[in-house]
């Protein structure tokens, strides 16, 4: 794997098509997606159930590979990785935030932070002294020894995020961070991705279908039907989403 | 991944569903305690006859009159007594013999005050001290002198002594054996079963002479019931025996074609059916032992499929923050191991256990020595890696993006 200089684009989608094969019957879901990002780009990616959205989202996490077109995360050819690369590509270039979490019961909150960078053969006690610093970092030091179950929903994600940025990955990949939180916890979280992004310069791509949660970001790209149907500010895309919402319920009055 | 964390991480897995663990487990435990006991078992039991051997004399054999044919018909075995104290004079002086002891026995009543009880009593010489390897705890063992003499005098079993006696001094004490007095000079240290009276702690031993004039009667003035006979070397034992055979063969003038009129009993072959019990008895347990583990290694395979497909989610997220196919692998493998590993402790724990239990009851000694450590770990470790391989490959084939809808 080569880093390209910092100036290269960190996502470059060219034309990635993915189609699903249920007994040999092919189902495709993206049409063929160019989307392209920079370092420091904090992008939203919107579109209803059925719109390729998830789909793109796993190509875009290193989780799946397109059926065709190319896919270069931080300079690598992603199409071209075994599984053991993509997993180490995982580790060292995304950080996850999921809609539920996704923390391991069974461990502390301190060694869920801590292990990417055990799968990054980094030492126990050195993993354990960055995942405290980046708990502190997100308010919860004093909860390192807890159990996740035993945290708010809000300082679940928290951690989450804690976990999403130990390794100091260039893309934070956050699908649906605030699906399973209240507005208020949902506002706090949001704050803390856009400190990330306004202070650290840290990527960001946000997976949601709720316009509040878009408007964080400053550009948004929506898909329909497995194709990009705006890629542009989000201010301007979101707009042009409520008036066509409007438009839809009008014509349903008549 | 480090080594010391998966195994942490395996430890708290199995720590998360107690019962079901320790059920999965015990088809190991149950296998491990079967291998390691089999093993104990067959040195025990060669442990016990190597101890009896030693205790009693080795490199033994009986000369034992046998049935003689007269006219015809087999007549019962002893029941002529054609051995004579010449047969056993002549095969001491033979150079493959330690020594060779001629036996009159019979079982009478010893008495002693308002005590008695009914017990073997030995004619013999005392050769028979040496050869038996009978060991004198108080006084002294038969002489020739009381042997030529006919001396009215007796040596004690341990069991014997302690009955008729309890805390007294017997030695130089007068018992009377079928109503004859006889002087104590001696008590035996010897206790256990002997190949030809039993406990020999309960047997009284007394001159044979003395025994031909006073409690048995003998067909002639010199016959005996049988000789004890001891080679001078393990590896010499067979040849011995054949040097015995052509004597007696030629002392009873017994012709190229008949059949021997006495019959040779070698205990070294006793010991070798005995071990061969041993080896019968390990089999068995072994095979017990093998099909536990197979068993065994069945329900921790399928402990590990249900495993992997509840922690699906878990592997998911696992491999989605950077756990490579390999770790995922590694991962479920150790844990295998590790059930396999922990049962494997407490099936030799509880062998050990039962070992101590048997040997406390003083019958059969059982000890696990480190060779059935060593067999275990080894057993619990390879059962843990095969049964636990297609489950862990499994793990490893999934696929992150199926994991992590998984619910």
């Amino acid at each position: 794997m080569t880093s390209d200089a910092p100036t290269a684009p960190l996502v470059e989608l060219v034309d990635v098509r993915k189609s699903y094969f249920s007994n040999r019957v092919e189902t495709p879901v993206l049409h063929g997606i160019n989307v392209t990002m920079q370092r420091g780009d904090f992008v939203a990616i919107m579109g209803q159930s059925g719109s390729g959205k998830s789909t793109l989202m796993n190509i875009l996490g290193c989780l799946d590979t397109p059926t065709s077109g190319h896919y270069r995360l931080a300079g690598n050819a992603v199409d071209t990785l075994s599984r053991a690369e993509l997993a180490r590509l995982r580790n060292r270039t995304i950080g996850f935030v999921f809609q539920s979490f996704n923390l391991l019961k069974r461990m502390t909150v301190l060694d869920n932070v801590a292990l990417p960078l055990i799968y990054a053969s980094v030492s126990r006690s050195a993993a354990r002294q960055r995942a405290f610093v980046q708990l502190e970092k997100v308010g919860l030091g004093e909860y390192a020894k807890r159990q996740p179950n035993q945290l708010s929903g809000g300082q679940q994600q928290r951690v989450a995020i804690a976990r999403a940025l130990v390794a100091d990955p260039p893309l934070i990949l956050a699908d649906e961070p605030t699906g399973n939180l209240d507005t208020r916890t949902s506002s706090d979280i949001m704050a803390v991705l856009t400190q990330l992004n306004g202070e650290q310069e840290q990527s960001i791509i946000l997976v949601t279908h709720e316009p509040d949660i878009a408007a964080y970001a400053q550009r948004l790209v929506r898909l329909k039907d497995g194709l990009v149907l705006y890629d542009g500010p989000s201010r301007e895309g979101l707009r042009q989403m409520q008036a066509e919402q409007l438009t839809e319920q009008q014509e349903g009055d008549v | 991944m480090k080594f010391t964390q998966v195994l942490a991480e395996s430890f708290r897995a199995m720590l998360a569903n107690p019962m079901r663990t320790l059920l999965t487990m015990l088809g190991i435990i149950i296998g491990i305690a079967s291998v390691v006991l089999m093993l104990a078992v067959g040195d025990g039991i060669k442990a016990f006859i190597n101890k009896q051997l030693a205790v009693l004399g080795s490199n033994l054999v009986i000369v034992q009159a046998d049935s003689r044919k007269a006219v015809g018909a087999r007549l019962k075995t002893g029941s002529v007594q054609t051995l004579t104290l010449d047969d056993a004079e002549a095969i001491n002086r033979l150079p493959s013999v330690t020594g060779a002891a001629p036996m009159l026995t019979t079982f009478s009543q010893i008495s002693y005050g308002s005590d008695n009880s009914n017990n073997q009593v030995q004619g013999t010489t005392p050769v028979a001290f040496t050869i038996r390897n009978l060991r004198i705890a108080k006084g002294i063992a038969l002489s020739d002198v009381d042997v030529a003499s006919a001396a009215r005098v007796a040596v004690l079993g341990k069991k014997v002594a302690l009955q008729l006696f309890y805390k007294t001094d017997p030695i130089g004490q007068s018992i009377r054996i079928d109503n004859q007095s006889f002087q104590v000079i001696g008590v035996l240290d010897n206790e256990g079963q002997s190949f030809d009276v039993g406990d020999i702690g309960e047997v009284v031993m007394v001159p044979i002479s003395t025994a031909r004039v006073n409690l048995i009667r003998t067909p002639t003035a010199r016959s005996v019931q049988y000789i004890v006979v001891q080679s001078k070397t393990t590896e010499g034992l067979n040849d011995m025996v054949a040097d015995v055979t052509d004597l007696v063969r030629d002392r009873h003038r017994i012709r190229a074609d008949d059949q021997d009129d006495f019959r040779i009993v070698n205990f070294g072959e006793f010991a070798k059916s005995g071990e061969a019990i041993a080896t019968g008895l390990s089999i068995a347990l072994g095979f017990v032992g093998a099909v536990s583990l197979v068993v065994g290694g069945i329900g921790i395979m399928n402990i590990m499929l249900v495993s992997v497909t509840e922690r699906t989610r878990e592997i998911g997220i696992r491999m989605a923050i950077g756990a490579r196919p390999a770790d995922v692998l590694w991962q479920f493998l150790i844990e295998a191991v590790s059930i396999c590993l922990v049962s494997g402790i407490i099936g030799v724990a509880l062998s050990a256990a039962l070992a101590m239990a048997v040997t406390s009851t003083g019958k059969f000694e059982m000890a696990i020595g480190p060779k059935a450590v060593v067999i275990a770990t080894v057993f619990s470790c390879v059962v843990g890696v095969f049964f636990g391989f297609y489950p862990a490959r499994r793990a490893s084939k999934l696929q992150p993006v199926e994991c992590l809808r998984h619910e």
